[in-house]
């Protein structure tokens, strides 16, 4: 455990725990008590990262990098989207006092998985993580968003078993379940089973190919801004990013040949089934949850080179695709309020009602897609480079080709959704309210600025290992 | 030999009646006895760390959890009056066994802490050991303990509000 970054999981649990007692009946202090904590966090974290990027110190920071990113991001996606639900009118739907101390737990558990120098304490919070995103996926209380939540529940739960006997096969021939430990003994057989087995529950926990089944159902049945939490952090944090974590561990292990093969082709097949779902689906938030698992399947194969520099582009590609499915998602519940539906045959011209949200939408899907300038470019280059220098040269050509289906699907969606003739019953449609456009506005700077500003950025990531 | 019979016996008879007791909140408080029971189990057969957890996370933290949870549906509980007479007869077998282990328990704790004092050959108690190097998972206990009363909270709550709205 780095003790320096302790408060920050330490103070979004208190406040949660604070919230029922302070706020019993007002649900405007509910609100400014959580988008409080989130932006004190928010700033702090981003202050440490920003006088690094701008004066490019070294000395600024002495502690664990890769958890300083992680941190910054899951403040900013926690700070979006209670940000978001607070002029979303979530009271109408459902209880805010438990959906905002739910939401800071969740930010709490997040922060302590990437803070935490131990197996087991990784799978203690990831369990904790679980049981919020459970509950919170049936927030509006719904029928679907019921059946979304027991899909959740009967697909992650057995994840968890599958993560403790991993657990327990490590402990078979480590003293502790320490990272560093862990590292040290990663050329034996037993841990390299082990750590298998562990990342098997991870994957099936961050819907990977050929375990992506309770995605696009949960994505699309879950309350708006919960699905934009979901695919924003929660199965990144609780899945994608154990994964990366594991991977940077067993790096210079002389046993990982057969584990990176499997990994590569479970990445590669995340990659393309994905993209191949995607465009023929027909409703907004199910695309971007095939998009997701898409996505994932990038990180995957980033991680399963087992290079330095894998592991360098699947965390920035982490990073970024919560800021891109973090904008879309949140968009997709503009447009759903708005409309009333996110049936893509239904939906047809809103960039002349909802310019904002259209362009912002736009950004995101172009960053996605990897348009250069944007920030998904350089992590995709990232994740590409790193195949073809790992010697995974038909991977690399793959994922690159895949890439240009993610292309097709996003300008399919954007030419169905955005642009054409404006439908007549869309006359009175009105942009949805500013306070809910901050968050995706802010984000979609932070994905323009990233990409522009690469190299800063790209120097602090060499860092990492 | 005979305190592992009288555990077994209460394992036994805590389990039966969680299973048989018509209150919720009764067999809660019997898988608090029966967890209790398997961790005395546990520390008599040489493995402390399963024991303290089996105290800490099986007995105190899931019967928190458990009332906690069964406090909330009270109201639908207690449809099913039972008769209590039968549990009279509880106050007699709780004297019983107290004096039974009076006689002898203390020798059976004496024999416990000789071999839960030291861990992994170090000079640390269990306690310290646990506080210095799994600090972290008490945090994480606190974690999980919070999330489960606002799940509670979150998924109950809502739906007893919207049954009085019908």
């Amino acid at each position: 455990m780095v003790i320096d970054f302790l408060s920050y999981s330490l103070i979004p649990l208190f406040s949660a725990l604070a919230i029922p007692f302070i706020a019993r009946k007002n649900t405007r202090l509910v609100e400014v008590l959580t988008n409080i904590t989130l932006i004190a966090g928010f700033i702090n974290v981003s202050y440490i990262l920003l006088s690094y990027l701008i004066k490019n110190d070294p000395n600024i920071i002495t502690i664990d990098i890769f958890s300083l990113l992680m941190i910054f991001i899951i403040y900013l996606v926690g700070l979006a989207i209670t940000f978001f639900s607070s002029n979303y009118g979530i009271e109408n739907e459902t209880n805010p006092i438990s959906y905002y101390s739910l939401i800071l737990i969740g930010v709490s558990a997040m922060s302590s998985i990437v803070i935490t120098q131990d197996i087991f304490s990784l799978y203690v919070f990831v369990e904790a993580l679980s049981i919020v995103s459970f509950a919170l996926i049936t927030s509006n209380n719904s029928e679907k968003s019921i059946e979304a939540s027991i899909k959740y529940f009967f697909l992650t739960f057995p994840a968890s078993v599958l993560i403790i006997f991993g657990i327990s096969i490590l402990l078979l021939n480590n003293p502790n379940l320490d990272f560093l430990t862990i590292k040290d003994t990663s050329s034996k057989m037993l841990s390299i089973i082990g750590l298998s087995i562990i990342i098997v529950g991870f994957l099936i926990k961050s819907g990977i190919v050929p375990f992506h089944f309770w995605t696009p159902d949960v994505y699309q049945g879950s309350y708006s801004p919960i699905s934009a939490f979901l695919a924003g952090i929660i199965t990144k944090t609780g899945g994608i990013y154990a994964i990366v974590k594991i991977a940077s561990l067993i790096i210079n292990s002389s046993l990982n040949y057969y584990l990176s093969k499997i990994l590569l082709v479970s990445g590669l097949l995340s990659v393309i089934i994905g993209a191949f779902l995607a465009m023929v689906q027909k409703d907004f938030k199910r695309i971007l949850a095939y998009s997701s698992i898409s996505q994932m399947g990038y990180i995957i194969l980033a991680a399963a080179t087992f290079t330095p520099l894998g592991i360098i582009a699947a965390l920035f590609h982490i990073i970024n695709h919560a800021t891109f499915k973090t904008v879309l998602f949140l968009n997709s519940a503009c447009v759903e309020k708005q409309t009333q539906t996110t049936s893509i045959d239904e939906l047809k011209g809103l960039e002349h009602k909802m310019p904002v949200t259209s362009w912002t939408s736009i950004i995101a899907m172009m960053a996605t897609a990897g348009i250069p300038p944007l920030s998904g470019f350089w992590s995709k280059l990232l994740v590409i480079v790193a195949l073809w220098k790992s010697g995974n040269t038909f991977y690399a050509v793959t994922a690159l080709i895949a890439s240009i289906l993610t292309l097709a699907y996003f300008v399919n969606l954007q030419k169905k959704v955005f642009f054409g003739k404006l439908p007549e019953k869309f006359d009175t449609l009105k942009e949805a309210k500013a306070q809910l456009l901050i968050p995706v506005v802010v984000i979609s700077a932070i994905i323009i600025f990233s990409g522009l500003f690469f190299n800063r950025i790209y120097s602090y990531l060499l860092k990492i290992i | 030999m005979i305190i592992y019979v009288l555990i077994y016996l209460i394992i036994i008879g805590a389990a039966v009646l969680a299973v048989i007791s018509k209150k919720l909140i009764n067999s809660a408080i019997m898988l608090a006895v029966l967890s209790i029971g398997v961790s005395l189990l546990f520390f008599s057969y040489e493995a402390p760390w399963a024991g303290v957890f089996e105290l800490s996370v099986c007995a105190g933290l899931i019967t928190v959890i458990f009332i906690s949870a069964v406090s909330l549906v009270k109201q639908d509980d207690e449809e099913f009056k039972e008769d209590r007479t039968k549990y009279k007869i509880f106050p007699l077998i709780l004297m019983a066994f107290i004096v039974i282990s009076s006689i002898f328990v203390p020798d059976y704790f004496m024999k416990i802490s000789s071999f839960a004092v030291y861990v992994n050959n170090s000079n640390e108690s269990i306690g310290k050991f646990i506080w210095l190097y799994r600090g972290i998972d008490i945090i994480g206990q606190i974690t999980i303990l919070s999330a489960s009363v606002f799940v509670i909270k979150h998924i109950f709550f809502k739906k007893s509000d919207a049954l009085e709205e019908k």
